[in-house]
Order: C-alpha cells, then structure tokens, then sequence
C-alpha cells in the first residue's frame, strides 16, 4: 500500500463501488459500517434536496430560494465525496489508528451536516420550516454511531444552531423566507411561537437521544459479551494447560462486564476448601488471605449449590469469611458463579467491583455463562494434568529404580576388570575364561539399564529439554566422528552426504544426537565386515529427511510392523549374537514425534535396511512473496 | 609416582581405582564422601582428586569440584585450586555431545565413565599428573 492515491488504485475504488458483496462487507464491520451508513444516507439526503426543491418549486409552486437550495443539495453531494474516500481509505488501516480516525471523521461530518442543515432550514421558512423534523433523523443517527456522551454535545450544538437561526431571522439579520403561503408572514417575529417550536423541537430531540443512547449502550455491552463468549470458549478449547484455561477464564469474566478484578478458586480433594486458582486485577496479599473454608463461607456454600449468588453491599453481608481483607482491597460488591462441570462442583469464579450494587441478573447470568463454558475445558485441563503427572512419576521411578539397578553392575563390572587384566594376581585360562563370560553378561546387563535410563528420560526429563532452532549437520557430523571407531573394527565404510546449505531443525541437542547415535550405531551393529552406511541430509518441501542406509542383515517384513515397540527385538537380530535391548528404535521415534516429525523404514532381508527421518525446518523467514 | 585422592562412596569402585592405580605405581587416599573428601585434600595434599559425581545426593562431586575451585582467592581451598579433578561420571559412554569438561560451566580436567576401565582411568590419571 502506498500513501498517494493513484489511477491503479482510484480505478480499483470506482471497480469497487459497483459491488454489492464489497458494500455488503463494508457494512458488517462496526464503526466503519456505521460511517458508511451515514454517508450512504447523505448521497440520498443529497439528491432529496434536488429533487424535493425542484417538486416544490416547479409542481407545488411555492416561493422558495431556488437557486440557494439547489446550491446546498450540490454542496452536500461534493462534500460526500472526500468523506466517501476518507472512508475508505481508513478501512484499510489497523486499529487503533483506525479508530482514531474514524471518529475524526465522524465529527468532521457531523459538523459539516449541522452548517448545512442550518442553511437548508433557514433556506426553507426558519423557525416554522417543515423541513426540521430532519433534524430528529440526523441526532438519531449521530446517537447510533458515538458512544456516551457526545451525542448531547451534539444535540445541544444542533438546538444552538437551530436558534441562531430563529433569533438572526427575528432580528431581521438574516432574511426570512415564507415558504407555505399560508402561513402569516410575521410568524417568524413571534417569540411566544419561536419559544413553543423550540422547546418542542428540543424536548422530542432530547427525548430522542435519551431513548436510543440507552438501547445502543446496552446492544453496544451484548455484543461485547457474546463476542467475549465466542471468544472464551475458542481460547478455553485451544489449550490444555490448567492454568491457562484459568487465567483466561478470570480474565475473561472480568474485562467482559468491566470490572477490576475476578478470580478463580478450585475446591480440593476433601471438598471442603476452596484454594485460590487463579485471579485477575487482585493484590497479592489478597490472593495469598487464605483458604476459603466452605463451612465458614455461607455465599460459597450457597453459589455451589448451582447458581449465582451477588453481594450487593460487601460490608453489611455476612457471609463472606474474610469480610475484612474483602474491604481492605477496596471491594464494594461482587457476585459468586459456581463452576460445575460433568463430575460435579469443581469451584467458584467471583467477580469484584469497586462500587456497590455493581452486579444485576443479566450481569450475573453472563457471568454463569462464561463459568459453564469454563467448566468443560476445566475438566479435561485437570485430567490431563493428572495423566501427565502419573506418567511423570512412573518415569521417575523407572529412573531411580534404574539408577539403583546400575550402581551396583558398574561396581562389578570395575572390579571385574582389574581382575581379568591381571591387576589382583595371575589367572589361570579357565579363570580368564570364566570371568570373561561373566564380563560379557554384565555389559549385557548394563546396555539394558541404560536403554532403560534413557527411555525414563525420554519421558521425563526430555520433557524439560529446551527444543531450540539448531543446525542439524554439525550433530549428525559429530555422531558419525564418534562412531567411527566402531566402524573402522569392522571395516565398514561410512559415507555421509549432506548440503553446504546449513539446515536448521526445531530440537533439543541431547536428543538429536541421541536418535543418530541410534539409528547410525544399529547400521553399523547389523551390517557385516567390509559393508557399508550411507547417510544422507537432504532439503525436503517441508523440512529435512536424513536418510541411514546400511548393507546389513536386513529385517524380516513380519517383524516391522512391530519395531517400534519397546523391547521388540527381530527374530535375526535376536538369533545373532550381536547385543542389543530392543529399547533403542523406540526411543527414537519417540524423540523424533517430540520434534514433530515422522520416521519410517523399509529393508530387504538379507540386503539391508533404510530409515528415514523427516523432521520439520525451521526457515527463519520464507521469502515467497515477490513483489513486483 | 603420585597421591591420588579418590572420593567415592562405592567402596567396590574405590577398591577398582586403588587396584589400577597402584599397579600403575601411584598411592592412593580414599574418601567417602564430599566432606571427607575436602578434609583429606587439606591434610593429604593429593596430586590429582578423583571424584563420583553422585554421592549422597546428585550433585556432591560438583559441589566438591566448585568448593576446590573457587574463584575467591581468600577461600580456605584457594592453595590447592590447581589440583587436576578427574570427575567420574554415570552417563553412558555412547553419548559423544554431553559433558565436556568447561571450567566456566564445571571446574574439572577430565571426565570418566563407569565401569571404570583400568588402561583408560591409568592413562588419563598419567597425562593430567605429567601437564
């Protein structure tokens, strides 16, 4: 977008106003709807002028100023013009700038259509032209479209100029024009008629804003509430960590009835007390008063029981069990809703206002609404937080169970190794032999506690493993480094290909090194001597796909569809004597979901194996858009 | 030949140490945990510490290594900060980017995976006492 106007884009403005579906969209949103609605009407109040001046003049043949009035009806079309554009111009900004001008506008118009108007009454007969019921229309639409009260300022602006006219004609200022012949000519001399059509004219205008300023207000405050609804609900069911669903519920319930503060509180397992969950515009010593004890809590007894309780009056209600802090934190009134959800009560949401008598029923109906929308998402937030944590501690335990299982296999296993190199005394061969079988027991014994130790980790502790963007061919250039001793025992020829172009992926360093240590560690176990391990890094539409390939011993179809399962051994890999817990691929994969990608694999027995490994990148900053 | 201190509260890795270390000709102090660990420094004056990461709790060989360490030049172990600190470590030896010995991050020389392995703990004792 650029800030002058040219032919490109006023063609596209004139496409545009012959468009239905475009007005149509113009007209939905609010404040530039409503702008749009007043200028629409002005193209037609315009055009009114004309046509009613020619009526009036060539057909009803009254003694109107003709030429002055056909001036107004075209000044009043020129006008538009620019506030037509205007308009559109505006629509294209952001909030708030977007407000900010708008209302500029708003008044800008106003102003212009009260000079006009005033020219127009004045050009049609003064104080006794029948033209000024207009007047009520214009304060109507003015009403409809400012909020609070600079419709009055408006009103009493308008009566003001309507009076100067009245009083510059009396006074012989301006001239007077008789438009219905009928009417004496000296009409508009009398003070007694001047005063009787100005208070009328004032009382129903007054009476006319009054009225719909009241309604608008409330329209204005509904769709406030069901937008905030909507939007409770989307941000409620959009997430699952308990605390979030909480803190928006709070604030939600607050911004939506303007009010300073709300709070959550959640009954605990005894149901006897209610502990503060979560609050919105409270101090903390407020939050920190204390348990709510509901024997003690009459207004909380009485809002679980299923509905909404307000307290009108803080200091002369007696149910509240801190009636002291409540007041000290400035709380005048609140209002209590329970939140229950499928299970049964699961808590309050309370609502605080500085000024008493804050709350009514629509209020407080509004805010049960937003209690029971929580409920739902309340619910599954809190069961989902109860797995998460059973399954943390069921991984915790695995750890320390398999830390207390590895201390004592490498005591032994230190031992064993300055006795079988000789360090306590020679040994016979049969000795040797013995405790060379028994080493490899232990080795045994120990890849599995580790397997097992870092499948504890992959579920716990992983859990808290910073995922950052990091390059990812540094890690697989490491791994294939450290790895290539083993390789080179068994003459087994590690190709590595990847771009120069440095690839970044969304993980955390531990578990990236760990899926290739893996998956290039089984290449080179299950590959015979003198075979060979490809591995490639490739750029994908998506992401990357890092690709391990290895002339091995292959696995039987039957048994893929089983690899990923914990302890899952192929039958060739269990019938050779090589090492191995069954644990390594399924820590993988679940590494690789964590960073959100995919792995999969296909082998031929016999020949060899490939897996893939998908995973998303992180592109700093796509530079699609071409413009020309 | 050299004093080595090991402080682990495994007696059977402590035994494996001492095995390896005095057929490689060296002398060995033992301790069996952080403080003793810290009191032997001060009336042994070993020539290199060997320290078990996990102890008691899981961080007391770091916290030996910090206290022997420190930056402070009036801490009571300030004389004894150039002693070489080989950390033994329970993560696994398969895992080639974790632990590396920074001084910033933890103030040791070198780090050795259990099982202890006689030629490697001989080797690494060796290169650290020659610098």
């Amino acid at each position: 977008m650029t800030g002058s106007p040219n032919p490109a884009s006023l063609f596209e403005t004139a496409q545009r106003f012959f468009d239905a579906a475009y007005w149509a969209s113009l007209l939905k949103s609010d404040i530039v709807g409503n702008s749009l609605r007043l200028i629409l009407t002005r193209w037609v109040a315009g055009i009114m002028v004309l046509a009613a001046t020619a009526v009036c003049i060539h057909i009803l043949m009254l003694p109107l100023p003709a030429s002055q009035l056909y001036i107004i009806g075209v000044v009043i079309l020129i006008y538009n013009i620019p506030l037509t554009w205007s308009v559109l111009r505006i629509r294209e900004l952001d909030e708030p700038e977007r407000e900010v001008r708008i209302r500029r506008l708003v008044t800008i118009q106003v102003v212009l259509d009260w000079v006009s108007m005033s020219f127009f009454v004045h050009l049609t007969g003064g104080i006794s032209s029948p033209a000024i019921p207009f007047f009520l229309i214009h304060m109507l639409m003015v009403t409809i479209l400012l909020p609070g009260q600079s419709p009055y300022i408006y009103l009493a602006s308008g009566i003001g100029a309507l009076g100067l006219v009245a009083v510059l004609e009396q006074t012989g200022i301006l001239p007077h024009y008789t438009v219905i012949p009928g009417l004496p000519s000296s009409l508009h001399t009398n003070l007694l008629y001047i005063a009787a059509q100005m208070v009328f004219i004032s009382t129903a205008a007054f009476a006319t804003v009054y009225l719909v300023s009241n309604i608008v207000s409330r329209l204005r405050i509904r769709e406030r509430q069901i937008a905030t609804l909507l939007q409770t609900s989307q941000a409620v069911s959009s997430t699952l960590s308990l605390q979030e669903v909480m803190d928006r519920l709070a604030h939600n319930a607050a911004g939506a009835l303007s009010m300073p503060g709300a709070s959550i509180r959640l009954l605990d397992e005894s149901g006897r007390q209610l502990r503060m969950a979560a609050s919105y515009g409270l101090s903390r010593s407020y939050m920190d008063k204390g348990v709510v004890d509901l024997s003690r809590s009459r207004v909380d007894q009485e809002a679980l029981e299923g509905h909404w309780v307000i307290i009108d009056d803080v200091t002369a209600d007696l149910r509240l069990q801190y009636p002291q802090q409540v007041l000290e934190e400035g709380i005048r009134s609140m209002m209590v809703a329970p939140i229950i959800g499928q299970s049964g009560a699961l808590g309050i949401l309370r609502v605080y206002s500085h000024q008493p008598g804050a709350f009514d029923d629509e209020e407080a109906a509004f805010v049960m609404a937003i209690a029971q929308q929580g409920a739902s998402a309340l619910e599954n937030a809190l069961a989902h937080d109860a797995l998460r944590k059973a399954d943390q501690e069921r991984a915790e335990f695995v750890r320390i169970v398999t830390h207390e299982l590895r201390s004592p296999v490498t005591g032994a296993q230190s031992l064993l190794r300055t006795l079988i190199r000789g360090m306590a005394g020679d040994l016979s061969e049969t000795q040797q032999d013995i405790l060379s079988r028994i080493e490899r027991r232990l080795d045994v014994l120990i890849n599995l506690i580790n397997d097992l130790l870092d499948l504890a980790a992959s579920k716990t502790t992983m859990i808290k493993e910073v995922v950052e963007p990091l390059p990812l061919q540094p890690v697989v250039r490491q791994v294939i480094e450290t790895l290539s001793t083993q390789a080179d025992e068994k003459h087994i020829d590690v190709q590595y290909d990847a771009p120069d172009e440095e690839l970044i992926v969304t993980a955390g360093p531990d578990g990236l090194a760990r899926i290739f240590e893996n998956l290039i560690g089984n290449a080179i176990k299950y590959t015979p001597n003198g075979g060979s391990v490809r591995v490639t890094v490739e750029k994908a539409s998506a992401g990357v796909i890092i690709t391990i390939a290895d002339t091995g011993i292959g696995i039987p179809q039957d048994d893929l569809p089983n690899l990923w399962n914990e302890f899952f051994r192929a039958r060739n890999a269990r019938e050779s004597q090589i090492m191995g817990t069954g644990l390594g691929l399924s820590i993988v994969k679940r590494l690789v979901e964590r960073y959100k990608g995919t792995i999969s694999v296909c082998s031929d027995e016999g020949k060899g194996t490939e897996f893939s490994v998908r995973l998303p990148a992180n592109h700093p900053a796509e530079p699609h858009k071409h413009e020309e | 030949m050299a004093k080595i201190l090991v402080v682990d509260d495994d007696p059977d890795m402590v035994l494996a140490a001492r095995l390896c270390l005095e057929r490689a000709g060296h002398q060995v102090v033992e301790a069996k945990n952080g403080d003793e660990g810290l009191a032997k420094v001060k009336s042994d004056e070993p020539d290199l510490i060997i320290l078990d990461v996990m102890m008691n709790t899981t961080t007391e060989g770091f916290q030996v290594a910090h206290k022997l360490r420190s930056p402070d030049p009036k801490s009571e172990y300030a004389v004894y900060k150039d002693i070489p600190i080989v950390l033994l470590t329970a993560i696994h030896s398969t895992s080639p980017v974790r632990l590396a010995p920074e001084k910033d991050y933890l103030p040791v020389d070198a780090f050795i995976d259990k099982p202890i392995d006689p030629d490697k703990l001989v080797e690494e004792v060796e290169k650290l006492i020659k610098k």
